[in-house]
């Protein structure tokens, strides 16, 4: 589904990714966790297509196709997700109109025909229900004034709509409360199949008790220094970044 | 060869050739306020950019080369029949009283609004009776040099549609005056002119009575020089006005809106919403003074300017200023200029929307809130498709 190798970026001049290797396949489940300011958020943005996030060297192969000259929307409408670790407030644009027009544009690069503004309606709530997002938070600006675990949950309820092939979830367990955590792993779960890949950044053991990774990658530094199973997320969270650093070195 | 001294004032000679055919002519008060305009016109000159209030908007280089102003033709005339009474006076006749104590009394102040008063050759004047609520708005085009008079009396509440018609390379200068009688309302909403190389002036004073309320809406695509002067004096106890406006404005464009609110009288309030986005080589301009006089307490007015520019060669003024008199004042004020948010580009670019089609929408939220001022939900729709024209004029150069 996914192949990273060698994988150099630098942003604003600066190299942040140096020499990334990580390889996702279909239907797996894959967390990243490491420091901060070790490049997680990088590699997400540049997977997502972020301007001004350069690909010095590398290759990026997402089913087959090298990613790196496609522009984000293009990535978009290819099925990959990016669940934000800061979700952008636009105000003036309503949420509920937000989803129309991103799932029309997702549906037209695919020669699909638009969903009407009922269809769209009908497909939210049933999605929104089952994260706990209420229909009022649907008619206000989006993001604008929702809190931090809303604006998580939200980005949820955008990965369900969308169903990508394959999703990338930034730090979205940092904000949520107990109940809402175990929400978003469910409508996590729910997504998981046999074609779709996942890559889950957390910095915490917890979320992955809920969401039971294949790999776990220790980033540090734009590279990854330790791969493991589901064990080494609680190995990191015994012995802390420092050791584990220390011992891959 | 013979020579001509170049006339540094054209609307001078426009008043020596015309002056015996000026409608109303002959009546004594009129022909009194008339030589009054001619002379402030004749003393202050034309406006141009060292004159502080035109730094922006220099209309002495825009007249030069161009037409003659006064050949423009003047038309100032309702596309629709009137209702409920309103009265329409077209300076056939004597004046009743009603156009006598308020033609060329408050709209009288600077070059252009003397110059509209003084050589008008098409003026309209309109009574709304106490307490009428005509259901359709009155709408009002012109060109040329054009006068209005609008007078609502107590209790009436009317919407004024007023769209500039003048033709390519036209020369407009509207000037309108309007009084509010108490608890009146008018909604006035002005649209764009659609010739690109016009010159269209306005020049627009209000004079709002106690709980009376004017509101406002100016949508702008701008011309090669137009400029929106509005003066409102909230004269009475409770007085209202609220006034929004956007300009959209393509490769080419000036749009200038200049206000003057005067809280005058304890408890009167005023919001101002102004929006304008520039593309190519254009020039968006706002100056917004507000003025609370003395014994104006409990006045409360805010004012927010934003403007958004679309490239290098675009550039947006925004001036608000503020002189305070009174105790116990709400005033609030701001004014920013920026580009398109790049986080919100990516975060839709993220989603699937194309650039272009983010673009758009984020251009649209950034006018959503200043044109859904607008009251009335058919006005409203009508100004938001001239606006969506615009947006795809205004994007189309390359920045
Ligand atoms: N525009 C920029 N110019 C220079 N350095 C940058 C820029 N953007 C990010 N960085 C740096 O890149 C490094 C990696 O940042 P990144 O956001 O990817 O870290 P992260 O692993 O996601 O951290 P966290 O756990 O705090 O979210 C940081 O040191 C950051 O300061
Ligand atoms: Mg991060």
């Amino acid at each position: 589904m996914l192949e990273i190798k060698d994988l150099h970026v630098s942003v604003g001049g600066k190299e942040i990714l140096k020499g990334l290797n990580l390889s996702i396949g279909a239907g797996e489940v894959h967390a990243i966790m490491g420091p901060n300011g070790s490049g997680k958020s990088t590699l997400s943005y540049t997977l997502a297509g972020r301007v001004g996030y350069d690909v010095t060297g590398g290759s990026i192969i997402y089913k087959g196709e090298d990613l790196t000259a496609l522009p984000t929307d293009a990535r978009a409408a290819k099925g990959i997700f990016l669940a934000m670790q800061y979700p952008v407030e636009i105000p003036g644009v309503t949420t509920i109109n937000f989803f129309k027009t991103a799932l029309n544009s997702q549906r037209r690069a695919r020669g699909e025909s638009d969903l009407d503004a009922v269809s769209v309606l009908r497909l939210v709530r049933g999605k929104a229900a089952a994260l706990k997002v209420p229909e009022e938070m649907l008619k206000r600006a989006l993001n604008v004034g929702f809190s931090g675990g809303e604006k998580k949950r939200l980005e949820i309820l955008q990965m369900a709509l969308f169903e990508p092939s394959l999703a990338i979830l930034d730090e979205t367990d940092s904000g949520l409360d107990i109940d809402a955590l175990k929400l978003v792993a469910d409508g996590v779960n729910a997504l998981r199949a046999p074609d779709r890949a996942m890559l889950v950044i957390t910095h915490y053991q917890r979320l992955l008790n809920y969401i039971v990774p294949d790999r776990v990658h220790v980033l540090s530094a734009g590279r990854i220094i330790k791969d493991g199973g589901k064990e080494l997320a609680h190995e990191l969270e015994a012995k802390g970044y420092e050791q584990i650093i220390k011992d891959a070195a | 060869m013979t020579t001509r001294a170049a006339s540094p004032n054209p609307f001078l000679e426009d008043f020596a050739a015309h002056a015996a055919e000026l409608p109303g002519v002959g009546q004594p008060w009129l022909d009194a306020r008339r030589a009054d305009a001619i002379k402030l016109v004749r003393a202050q000159g034309i406006p141009h950019r060292r004159i502080e209030d035109w730094k922006y908007t220099d209309l002495r280089s825009a007249l030069e080369g161009t037409n003659d102003p006064g050949k423009a033709p003047s038309v100032a005339r309702l596309r629709n029949a009137v209702e409920q009474g309103i009265e329409v006076f077209e300076f056939k006749g004597d004046a009743p009283k009603w156009v006598v104590d308020g033609f060329g009394v408050i709209g009288i102040d600077g070059t252009m609004s003397a110059a509209s008063f003084a050589l008008a050759q098409s003026t309209i004047a309109l009574h709304v009776p106490a307490n009428a609520k005509p259901a359709k708005p009155l709408e009002y085009e012109f060109s040329g040099q054009t006068r209005l008079l609008i007078v609502v009396e107590a209790g009436a509440a009317v919407t004024l549609l007023e769209t500039p018609i003048g033709g390519d390379d036209s020369f407009s200068n509207a000037g309108i005056e309007i009084v509010l009688y108490e608890g009146a309302k008018l909604n006035h909403i002005r649209t764009a002119s659609n010739a690109a190389s016009a010159i269209v002036l306005e020049d627009l004073t209000v004079q709002v009575a106690s709980a009376a309320q004017y509101r406002a809406h100016f949508m702008s695509t701008g011309t090669k020089l137009s400029r929106t002067e509005l003066h409102v004096t909230l004269e009475g106890k409770g007085a209202e006005a609220h006034v929004s406006g956007v300009s959209v404005l393509g490769d080419g464009r000036h749009a200038d809106v200049t206000t003057h609110i005067v809280h005058a009288a304890a408890d009167t309030r005023s919001t101002q919403l102004f929006k304008d986005i520039a593309g190519g080589h254009s020039r968006g301009v706002y100056q917004g003074k507000i003025t609370v006089a003395e014994g104006a307490d409990g006045s409360d007015s805010r004012q927010t300017a934003k403007g958004l520019l679309l490239g290098v060669h675009a550039e947006i003024d925004l001036k608000p200023e503020l002189e305070i008199y009174a105790d116990d004042v709400k005033c609030a004020h701001g004014a920013a200029v920026g580009d398109l948010d790049v986080e919100s580009l990516f975060y839709l670019g993220s989603r699937g929307i194309p650039e272009a089609e983010a673009r758009a929408l984020l251009m649209r939220a950034f006018l959503g809130d200043a044109v859904d001022e607008i009251e009335n939900a058919d006005i409203r729709a009508s100004v938001w498709s001239k606006v969506e024209a615009a947006l795809a004029k205004a994007t189309e150069a390359k920045p």
